[in-house]
């Protein structure tokens, strides 16, 4: 019985064109887009932004000063004559205003008063950027004051690697995970999107279903209401494992052949990210069902499913990553079941995260998922007339 | 086979009861026609049978057992073949038999067997393979048919089956109908078509309002207006007819027809509007119809 009706749900799918757009080529074509557009986001491109150098003051320690940039920068474009408005449109990204008395500045023994580089952005610059080359060019000229104020001095010379920023070691901390990058985020985020997205579908069948009679006619052969859930629960998981693995092998096949960064699953935990999936899938499947339950008309399964599955992905941080949320909306995120698979998903393939560390999440989406089975089963028992 | 007895249900919320006191029985080898207009209580009584509704007044009895009991052991004994298109229109003739198949417990070498025997029985061989979706009126119909016979039901319920069909199909389908009743199946029939009814069923139940206004075999029913007799006639001015039929019996106009209930013999009537010039252009006599039972009945009141 359980067999002919998983067999039904799983024709009806693939002869729903739409239904298999929205659930597998929809989060494949967000993956892309979303990874290749937001590629600089977690490699900002500041090494390789066109810049020019209008210098005022052609020092020993100025032109020492532009020779460090030059090696973390490149060459700097020659300054047009309309090199304002070029900045102005942002053609040029920026430009270094070296004003005159800077050698001078810097070959004093002390903290500067005045301002003697001027950074000149481009408007749309971003402002992370703006502030790292901010920081940079200061830690730069800080160096290169350092460097002279020590070479008057009777201290031997530093080694030629000694640097300031040989003080510091930036690492992102994780145990054993991948390094963070645009697909490495968005692969998890729109593939728990996606997973979700069988709302639409099994809302749309139910409701053909309720409407021909064809629900009736399989009560009133005695099909238990158990076993018509369970046929529909069962092909929407396989789906939902089918959509991982073509999402996953997206990231790590498909977007390093169209320019952006590879999914790494190197090192991660296997056991919790199948945990994981499968807790998502659940969640997913048992809203869809609590929904579909819940509907009455084609009108109804057409918009509320989508618009459930939109709202709660704006919310849950796949649109927006929660991390640039401000803290309200961050606590309002954690509300959204979309949020708990995402987090579980980023701690097993960012944070190189366990069983144990993403069992919060997968007990939350665990708990989810009953409570939406009940219901759907409560609302199935409604009589259709 | 089946047995309702004082059967009564009320909606949540209804301002009155969808069935009041309903008590029928319908036997093996025979065809119960059900009638009733719009709201009579048809599908209520028809979803009680199904399983659908839980019984709150009364009781169904299927050979002397429960019907709640039938239905736990053996759900399959009774089948409804729906008013709508109950089966998935995205799937094919033989996919949704299958389908159907396999919720009904069938298994194995049984489960070809039966679908095969219903695409047969349905002359749906020639589409088993097209999808249902793109199946004519006539054909869906038949293949609703089909899934209901898939089972072997001892008790079959359609609901209005050949609604929106071409003339072809509906004789196919009365004719198929008919024939699962001559083989030993109990069967329930609701139409609007009195026509049907009175080509197939053996027994009537009218209803209305969720009560039973008559209960009967055909024959019974409609020899109570054997002494009614329907004419129309030309020449004769309509007041002129009346005083003139109103010399033998109760007259009533029914559109451009007038129906006398008879207490003189029919060929007086007939000698009487001869001698008064008029031409009869129509006359019945000697059995009513089941159309005009069913209206005087209903009080002919639309219930839309």
């Amino acid at each position: 019985m359980l067999a002919a009706l998983i067999k039904k749900e799983l024709l009806a799918l693939a002869r729903d064109p739409q239904g298999l757009a929205a659930l597998f080529v929809m989060p494949v074509i967000f993956i892309v887009i979303m990874s290749l557009a937001l590629k600089d986001y977690y490699s900002p491109p500041q090494r390789s932004l066109r810049y020019a150098v209008d210098a005022h003051d052609t020092g020993k320690l100025a032109q020492s000063l532009m020779r460090s940039w030059q090696q973390q920068h490149g060459a700097p474009d020659a300054l047009p004559a309309d090199w304002q408005q070029q900045l102005r449109e942002g053609q040029l990204k920026y430009v270094l205003v070296l004003q005159p008395g800077l050698s001078d500045e810097l070959a004093l023994p002390s903290l500067p008063t005045t301002a003697r580089i001027r950074l000149l952005a481009e408007p749309g610059l971003d402002a992370n950027l703006f502030n790292s080359l901010q920081a940079e060019l200061s830690g730069t000229a800080g160096e290169l004051k350092a460097r002279t104020a020590l070479a008057s001095t009777d201290a031997p010379p530093p080694p030629a690697n000694a640097s300031m920023q040989s003080l510091i070691q930036p690492e992102r901390f994780g145990i054993h995970g991948p390094r963070p990058s645009a697909v490495q985020q968005n692969v998890p985020a729109w593939l728990v999107f996606g997973m979700f997205f069988v709302i639409a579908s099994l809302s749309g069948l139910v409701v053909e279903e309720r409407h021909s009679g064809a629900l009736s006619r399989l009560r009133s052969l005695g099909v238990p209401r158990s076993v018509q859930l369970a046929s529909k629960a069962i092909p929407y998981l396989g789906v939902n494992a089918v959509q991982a693995a073509l999402m996953l092998a997206v990231g790590v096949w498909l977007m390093p052949r169209l320019g952006g960064d590879a999914l790494s699953l190197a090192g991660i935990h296997w056991g919790a990210l199948l945990t994981t999936l499968f807790a998502i899938g659940l969640a997913a499947v048992g809203m869809a069902l609590a929904l579909a339950c819940a509907v009455r008309t084609h009108a109804q399964a057409a918009a509320i499913g989508p618009i459930a599955n939109v709202l709660m992905a704006a919310v849950g941080g796949i649109m927006v990553p929660k991390f640039v949320m401000p803290m309200s909306m961050q606590r309002l995120a954690e509300w959204s079941p979309m949020n708990w698979g995402l987090e579980a998903l980023l701690d097993v393939l960012l944070r190189g995260g366990n069983i144990a560390s993403t069992l919060p999440h997968v007990l939350r989406l665990g708990g989810f998922a009953v409570l939406m089975f009940a219901i759907a089963l409560l609302l199935f028992q409604r009589p259709s007339r | 086979m089946l047995a309702i007895a004082h059967l009564g249900h009320r909606y949540p919320k209804a301002p009155s009861a969808a069935l009041v006191d309903v008590s029928l029985q319908a036997g093996r080898g025979k065809v119960l026609g059900l009638l009733g207009p719009n709201g009579a209580g048809k599908t209520t009584l028809i979803s009680h049978l199904a399983g659908l509704l839980a019984l709150q007044h009364g009781e169904i009895m299927i050979d002397g057992e429960p019907l709640s009991a039938v239905r736990a052991k053996t759900p399959t004994r009774i089948a409804v073949a729906p008013q709508e298109y109950a089966f998935y229109p995205m799937l094919s003739v033989t996919e949704n038999l299958a389908c159907f198949a396999g919720a009904g417990r069938l298994q194995g070498a049984k489960r070809q067997e039966r679908i095969a025997a219903c695409l047969a029985f349905a002359q749906l061989e020639r589409f088993a393979d097209t999808r249902a979706e793109q199946l004519s009126g006539g054909l869906k119909r038949r293949l609703n048919l089909a899934i209901a016979l898939l089972p072997e039901p001892e008790l079959m319920l359609f609901d209005e089956p050949t609604v929106g069909v071409d003339p072809q199909s509906r004789a196919f389908v009365l004719d198929a109908i008919k024939t699962l009743a001559t083989q030993g199946a109990a069967v329930i029939y609701t139409s609007h078509y009195m026509e049907e009814i009175e080509a197939i069923a053996d027994d009537v139940v009218i209803l209305d309002q969720g009560r039973v206004l008559r209960a009967g075999s055909l024959d019974d029913l409609l020899a109570q207006d054997a002494m009614v007799m329907t004419l129309a006639a030309d020449g004769i001015a309509p007041e002129a007819l009346m005083q003139l039929l109103s010399r033998f019996g109760t007259a009533q106009a029914l559109g451009d027809r007038m129906r006398l209930e008879l207490n003189a013999a029919p060929a007086a009537v007939l000698a009487a509007l001869d001698a008064a010039g008029a031409l009869v252009r129509y006359a019945e006599f000697g059995r009513g119809n089941l159309e005009q039972l069913f209206m005087s009945l209903t009080h002919r009141s639309l219930r839309d």
